[in-house]
């Protein structure tokens, strides 16, 4: 490790600043994710191939129709939103109709993300798809010799928002705490006079918009938008979400910006960091698993969030 | 009542007909057409049964392991090097690449597969994604990005080293360690745990030991197939294992069916003949390149969803253990009978004549605050029948769940012939001669009546699995005698006519009494009975009083639960009443249903 380098503070307030707009993204993914864990407890493997078509809805809207930005994140929400709904009624609840386990659920969802990233290769091919410089100003501001993207600045703005808007949405609406009493107990919420499938459908049109915000934001940060864009924060959302312990929201947020940091300080004072970013996921998350399999703030929706 | 009367138990016919046949004949048509259109096609087809084959040995044993992919990778990368750089033949660089990813997957296992399934599933999805990371980042050894190819010192005739006939016998093997392994104590286990791991464990089943087991068969065919695949190939490339193909492993398994061996060879034919099959027939299909992944894709979702069992439960419920072992069995004891099913309890176990066999000391069990069992004390007399009653709540259940070891007290100590077992994991306390039965049935239903009798002799029978390879005759008589012991003890129950119907359609009084025959089988010198005469007419529980009786004269010693407090004032030499977790009363049945305490708590309860 370079330890003259943390003598420079303007480089490591650069760092930060990457590192916190780097980790909001991955925390706006991994809520999404946990929520369904929290509220289902099954593992949506499908919601990485979600967050890829949002993306690719995101970009469509933006570049193909020219519409501003605003409307760019509306339509990558929707879409997300819509992916999710399908995925909840073709891989999810026809399992949960015949009394199947986690288990099966899960290869249902790997099955349909399989499906998911594949026609989205056979639609838009494999070559990588970039905005227009009209989408999103890509010269960074210079802020008191930090360079701030304005992607970055839409990060971190909207990311909080949506984190505030969601933490809102659980704990103090009506829907949010009848998604509370699902996560609790399904018999017990049905037996209150809870509509259990319309709770279900509420949370994955609300994972699925997250996934789509994420998704756009990646992107436009990124600027790299492929079929393949899944698999590059699939096993960081894993992390966090292990990290903060599963179905534990508040936990992904941190969780998010904890791996967002880490990894952008091992590949700024750490030589070779670059190589091993990759890794940092996976070694947290074989970490946590080893150490402390519920993550460092418990699990649950129901009793934390 | 029951529709079946022959003596052996014809199950009511569920005969699967031809069509299963005609599924396997048109896969295997397909795949022969495949295979004599474009030869190399059928290295590629043996290589994808046999990476089906590694993720059936998970799927089996219930584990969802994304690592198959992953141990493909290694044992790839592993045999060339071992025969590129060192020079070493193939036939030592591909057991040498299998063992590899033997070893790594015991090391992995430990720590893995004590957590549960999703952790499961997200860490062997994480260690695909190491592995290819690895790889790339060992350009000097694999080649990294570029592969391993000509240009990265992997000379395609130093690496195209195997025929398809060495690699069509390695599957061959392979397939008959598998059909060997279903057939023995091993294969049986393992059946257990897939259907009920807890009950598995009470049976004496080294539940983590089999999983790992499962687990690193699976790394090793996986490492096989994959070192197979480098020399077959002559060239690797990092991304020829990504997540993507983790993923056609795994609906080659799905689809063929995680129930029988063979089903995976089923699944992996075909959707490895099928997307060129359809490219043939459809000519608009020629250029779709994405038209395997999309098939594998829609038959992990449409299998899951309409055919849990996958292609191999087509051909019905594997036969053994049914209706004609159940045959087998029963005439092999009319020879031999004589010994009446039930053996006398052994003697063994220090502690002396007299003394207690089984003391609960100031034991204690809260869940989240609430405390289920709070300082109980008891003590069980060798060869004496002790009735734990008590209203609904009162901590029965809890307290056979402690002692029986699946989970452990909070508080306090169970001494077990003089030992302390607190603590301790099911399947040692059952191994240390401690049998039970469940108040909500827990019966391996998809096993024939017979099976589940048998598998209570897990700890019995002493054969390993390389003699039940081998098939020795030493392991196939210690079967034989098995299922001999297990069939007089459902005769001595009541049950033969039974034996050889799947337990699950059986009526609940009955099986109530397969479970009992089942934790026989382990010859306990402890026998805990959990409610056994729940859903039980008049008659039959009267049966099964006269039963406790019998095996209390033959010196076992048993705690029954029971709400039939006729039963238990007429088998019970001592009784202990719980209300809220606590020990309200204790003392011989007349002096029991006289106490004031006990009165009030039940008619208070009610």
């Amino acid at each position: 490790m370079d330890f003259s380098l943390f003598a420079d503070p303007t480089f490591l307030a650069q760092n930060l600043v990457d590192g916190l707009s780097r980790g909001a993204l991955y925390g706006v993914y991994a809520i999404g994710f946990t929520l369904i864990f929290g509220v289902l407890d099954i593992l949506n493997l499908a919601h990485a191939a979600t967050f890829m078509w949002c993306a690719f809805a995101g970009y469509l809207a933006m570049a193909g129709l020219g519409l501003p930005l605003p409307l760019g994140l509306a339509a990558a929400m929707v879409a997300g939103a819509a992916v999710a709904l399908l995925l909840e009624f073709a891989a999810f609840r026809p399992l949960r109709r015949e009394g199947a386990d986690k288990l099966s659920a899960m290869i249902s969802s790997i099955g349909a993300s399989l499906i998911l990233v594949s026609v989205a290769e056979a639609i838009f091919g494999t070559e990588t798809r970039r905005f227009p410089s009209s989408a999103l100003d890509p010269r960074p501001h210079l802020v008191g010799g930090l360079r701030i993207s304005s992607a970055q600045i839409l990060i971190l703005v909207a990311s909080v928002a949506l984190m505030a808007g969601v933490g809102l949405f659980i704990r103090k609406s009506r829907m949010g705490k009848a998604i509370r009493a699902v996560a609790a107990s399904q018999r017990a919420a049905r037996l209150l006079g809870i509509d259990v499938n319309g709770v279900i459908v509420v949370t994955f049109l609300a994972a699925g918009a997250l996934a789509g915000a994420a998704g756009i934001l990646v992107a436009l940060l990124t600027n790299n938008i492929v079929p393949g864009m899944g698999s590059q924060i699939e096993l960081r959302g894993l992390a966090v979400v292990i990290l903060g312990g599963m179905g534990n929201i508040e936990g992904a947020v941190i969780g998010g910006f904890v791996l967002g940091l880490v990894e952008t300080f091992t590949i700024a004072y750490v030589p070779g960091g670059s190589d091993i970013k990759d890794a940092i996921a996976f070694l947290i998350l074989f970490f946590i698993l080893l150490v402390k399999p519920n993550g460092i703030m418990g699990r649950g929706v129901a009793d934390r969030a | 009542m029951r529709s079946h009367n022959s003596s052996t138990g014809e199950p009511a016919p569920r005969r699967p007909g031809m069509a299963p046949w005609v599924v396997a004949s048109a896969i295997v048509a397909a795949d022969a057409f495949l295979c004599v259109k474009t030869p190399q096609d059928l290295d590629r087809l043996l290589i994808n049964v046999m990476l089906a084959l590694s993720a059936f040995a998970t799927l089996h044993a219930r584990l969802l392991s994304l690592a198959s992919a992953g141990f493909a990778a290694i044992g790839a990368y592993a045999s060339a090097i071992l025969a590129v750089k060192l020079g070493l033949p193939v036939g030592l660089s591909i057991p040498a690449a299998a063992l590899a990813c033997g070893v790594l997957a015991v090391v992995i296992g430990v720590p893995v597969l004590k957590l549960n399934d999703v952790y499961l599933a997200i860490c062997t999805l994480g260690f695909g994604e190491i592995v290819r990371v690895a790889i790339i980042l060992l350009p000097g050894l694999t080649g990294g990005s570029t592969g391993a190819n000509l240009s990265t010192g992997f000379a395609y005739e130093a690496m195209r080293k195997t025929n398809s006939w060495e690699l069509g016998l390695a599957l061959a093997a392979l397939c008959y360690l598998f059909w060997a392994t279903s057939r023995a104590k091993a294969g049986r286990a393992i059946r257990a745990i897939r259907e009920n791991p807890d009950a598995a464990a009470t049976m004496g089943i080294d539940v983590v030991a089999y999983k790992n087991l499962a687990f690193t068969a699976s790394a090793m065919i996986a490492g096989l197939a994959g070192a197979f695949y480098a020399h077959s190939v002559g060239s690797l490339d990092a991304g020829d294992f990504k997540f993507s193909r983790a993923v056609d492993i795994l609906s080659y398994a799905v689809l063929g069916g995680s129930g029988a061996w063979f089903g995976p060879i089923l699944g992996a034919g075909l959707l490895t003949a099928l997307p060129i099959v359809l490219r043939d027939l459809l000519s608009f299909l020629k250029d779709f390149s994405q038209l395997p992944n999309i098939l594998n894709g829609a038959a992990l979702m449409l299998a899951i969803i309409f055919m849990p069992g996958g292609l191999a439960a087509l051909f019905g419920r594997s036969p053994l253990g049914g209706p004609r072992a159940a045959r087998r069995a029963s005439s092999a004891g009319a020879v031999t009978k004589g010994a009446g099913g039930i053996e006398d309890a052994e003697p063994s176990g220090p502690g002396g004549a007299g003394g207690p066999i089984l003391e609960v000391l100031g034991l204690s069990r809260s869940f989240g605050g609430v405390d289920a069992l709070s300082d109980v004390s008891f003590a069980v007399g060798r060869g004496s029948v002790l009735g734990l009653i008590g209203p609904n709540g009162a901590g029965k259940t809890t307290l056979i769940n402690t002692v029986s070891g699946i989970f452990p007290p909070t508080a306090g100590k169970i001494r077990w012939e003089g030992r302390e077992i607190q603590g301790r994991r099911p399947n040692r306390i059952a191994r240390s001669g401690v049998a039970r039965s469940y108040q909500n049935i827990q019966l391996f239903g998809e096993m024939s009546v017979l099976e589940n009798v048998v598998v209570g002799h897990h700890t019995r029978i002493e054969a390993r699995l390389p003699e039940a390879w081998l098939r020795l005759p030493s392991e196939r008589r210690a079967e034989r005698e098995a299922r001999e012991e297990a069939f007089s003890l459902l005769e001595r129950l009541g049950l033969a006519a039974l034996a050889g119907q799947e337990a699950s359609r059986l009526s609940y009084g009955d099986q109530r009494r397969v479970e009992i025959a089942r934790a026989l089988a382990l010859r306990p010198r402890l026998l805990l009975l959990d409610e056994p005469a729940a859903g039980m007419n008049e008659v039959e529980t009267a049966a099964l009083g006269d039963f406790i009786l019998e095996l209390k004269r033959r010196g076992y010693t048993i705690l029954v639960v029971e709400h039939h407090m006729d039963l238990i004032m007429k088998i019970c030499d001592e009784i202990v009443v719980l209300n809220f977790g606590k020990k309200i009363a204790q003392g011989k049945p007349e002096e029991v249903s006289r106490d004031p305490a006990v009165l009030e708590a039940y008619l208070g309860s009610e």
